[in-house]
């Protein structure tokens, strides 16, 4: 993790880091203005990876029992069905660095493609696609890459039995 | 009269600097073939043939099937299809403790099954925030670096093999290789009790020490390779039909190759001098120096050149290091005896290295567990594979290639599928 890099686009974008294997966390309509500038400024020219890692909806906890005459704490809220979508480009050559962010999108919804950013952001978004199930928006080719093209579901998601059967595979 | 002097002429720059590398300017081409081109708009003066490369074409290392659309003999376009090998590893990784991951990541890169085991070890031990002690690191060094020996003498091998006929059906190089990378095997098996699928690496450390005498054998092997490396030379590299197949042919842009991920001797031999050994040293890489070759021609040529000198500087990097082995534990961790007993805190990893086809990474993301105190298995483990990326490289630099052409330079790419389909 390049402090160097963290620091300018802390300044640029006003984003904080706080896991610093992660970087920061992007807003979705600001992902491709970040890789651009990424990019053609901070020459970073190297998608190392883009990974999707899918977490299921979170119930809330139940509430805590509260003597009489207390007043109740504040509930804790559910988390819904989400996907995590991170980030990872390098700047080659001697004294090489890399830089991390990621975002978090709905599952059924839709992030934003870089594949117009970088080529090799193609294939690591269909891997995704395929995998997780995480829509890229203006992807030009998004098509499965490991699975069969009717495949049903996709299997990386948490709540794809790694037992389920399937026709007429297994 | 004053005579207007002419200005010193100022020689044209012959590299520019991108991504920071110094690449050469040769090489780098105003714009790339584009993969996603619709096949209506194509404007041919015959039938456009849709021609199927696989997926059991021997020569396409595996189960890769491309299909290619043909204009006579020359490729419109390449649309690879990926998944004939796909077996859930990043699934089965999630179910699996982090103990039992290392036998499985084995099968990934089936010619280097080494490297896997280091890369996904390394990024536990990040997560676990464990240092292997240094008797480890300088043997994980010593072991990765004659797995790459073994995996660049199967490269050579089984290129002849892909352009054949050419060099008098190319088995007789495959031959030799084949019978030198044998003597690795051994050496390997001398050390783990196995040709292959070593399960060597654990997280902390190795599970094997070395066996006496093991170094004597190294040095041993290394001696009769590196005295056996002028037979290809003699077979290979003043052939001319090889060098009529190979100069010129597959010229790959190095800012293309580094846009779609690929690095290692397909990036060093168009110029990008990076090496994660040299440049973010892991192991035990920072004891030794490393000269990293590169060439400037950028084709298939200069791949096998660049690995061809890889080999002899592998063989340099475990010599320095064979003689002085630290004495002391081999693991920094108590022998595993119950697989559940890893448990890292809950966090995000990543680590890479530099395997022989390029950066070979991992991402995981290790998940809180039942009461908070960490997960025996990760929540999701991510494999970089470098096979994967160089392949995506073929819909940019198949169009305009003949059909035998476009054979050798998948041949010279040297993608694994076991790694690409995972």
């Amino acid at each position: 993790m390049n402090t160097d890099t963290a620091a300018w686009v802390a300044e640029r974008f006003g984003w904080e880091t706080t896991d610093p294997e992660l970087g920061p966390e992007v807003p979705a309509e600001q992902l491709v203005a970040l890789a651009r500038a990424l990019k053609e400024e901070g020459d970073f020219r190297y998608l190392c990876y883009c990974v999707a890692a899918h977490y299921p909806a979170e119930e809330p906890p139940p509430p805590p029992e509260v003597p009489e005459g207390e007043e109740a704490p504040e509930p804790v809220p559910g988390k819904p069905d989400r996907v995590l979508v991170t980030y990872r480009v390098r700047r080659l050559g001697a004294g090489t660095t890399t830089f991390g962010f990621h975002l978090w999108v709905p599952t059924d919804g839709t992030c934003p493609s870089l594949a117009g950013i970088w080529a090799g952001a193609d294939w690591q978004e269909r891997e995704q696609y395929d995998l997780v199930g995480v829509r890229f928006e203006g992807h030009p080719d998004l098509r499965r890459i490991m699975m069969d093209e009717d495949w049903p579901g996709h299997p990386l998601r948490r709540d794809y039995a790694i037992d389920t059967r399937h026709h007429p595979w297994r | 009269m004053a005579v207007a002097r002419p200005a010193p002429a100022v020689p044209a720059p012959t590299t520019r600097r991108v991504g920071g590398l110094d690449v050469p300017v040769s090489l780098i081409r105003p714009g790339w073939a584009n993969p996603y081109l619709d096949l209506d708009d194509y404007d041919a003066e015959s039938d456009v043939m849709a021609l199927n490369l696989g997926p059991q074409h021997p020569s396409t290392h595996g189960v890769l099937r491309v299909k290619l659309y043909m204009d006579g003999e020359i490729c419109v376009k390449a649309v690879p299809y990926l998944g004939y090998l796909h077996r859930g590893v990043e699934k089965l990784c999630e179910k699996l403790t982090y103990a039992n991951v290392t036998p499985i990541v084995d099968k990934n890169d089936y010619v280097s099954p080494m490297m896997n085991e280091l890369a996904i070890n390394m990024t536990f031990e990040k997560l676990m925030g464990c240092e292997p002690p240094p008797r480890a690191q300088v043997m994980r060094t010593i072991t990765a670096e004659l797995q790459r020996v073994a995996s660049h003498l199967l490269w050579i091998g089984t290129f002849c093999l892909d352009i054949g006929g050419a060099i008098g059906g190319g088995a007789s190089a495959f031959m030799h290789t084949f019978r030198e990378r044998e003597l690795i095997l051994e050496v390997f098996e001398e050390l783990t009790g196995c040709r292959f699928h070593y399960n060597h690496h654990t997280v902390g450390g190795q599970r094997h020490d070395i066996p006496a005498g093991w170094d004597v054998l190294v040095k041993k092997t290394l001696d009769e390779i590196e005295g056996r490396i002028h037979e290809y030379e003699d077979m290979l590299t003043e052939n001319t039909v090889f060098r009529a197949r190979t100069i010129g042919v597959g010229v790959i842009d190095p800012v293309l190759a580094m846009e779609c991920g690929v690095s290692g001797p397909i990036l060093r031999a168009s110029g990008g001098d990076h090496d994660l050994r040299r440049d973010a040293p892991y192991a035990a890489y920072d004891r030794v120096e490393i000269n990293v070759p590169v060439r400037t021609e950028g084709d298939i040529y200069a791949r096998y050149q660049v690995r061809l000198a890889e080999l002899r500087e592998s063989i340099r990097i475990v010599r320095c290091l064979i003689d002085d082995i630290p004495p002391g534990p081999i693991c920094a961790l108590k022998a595993v005896k119950l697989p559940g007993a890893v448990k890292p805190p809950p966090g995000f990893a990543y680590t890479a290295i530099e395997s022989p086809r390029g950066e070979l990474g991992t991402f995981v993301i290790a998940g809180p567990g039942k009461r908070g105190r960490g997960d025996p298995s990760p929540y999701r483990c991510k494999i970089r594979p470098p096979s994967y990326h160089v392949l995506s490289l073929l819909p940019y630099i198949a169009p305009g290639e003949n059909l035998s052409d476009i054979i050798a330079i998948l041949g010279s790419l040297d993608p694994i599928m076991g790694e690409a389909d995972r």
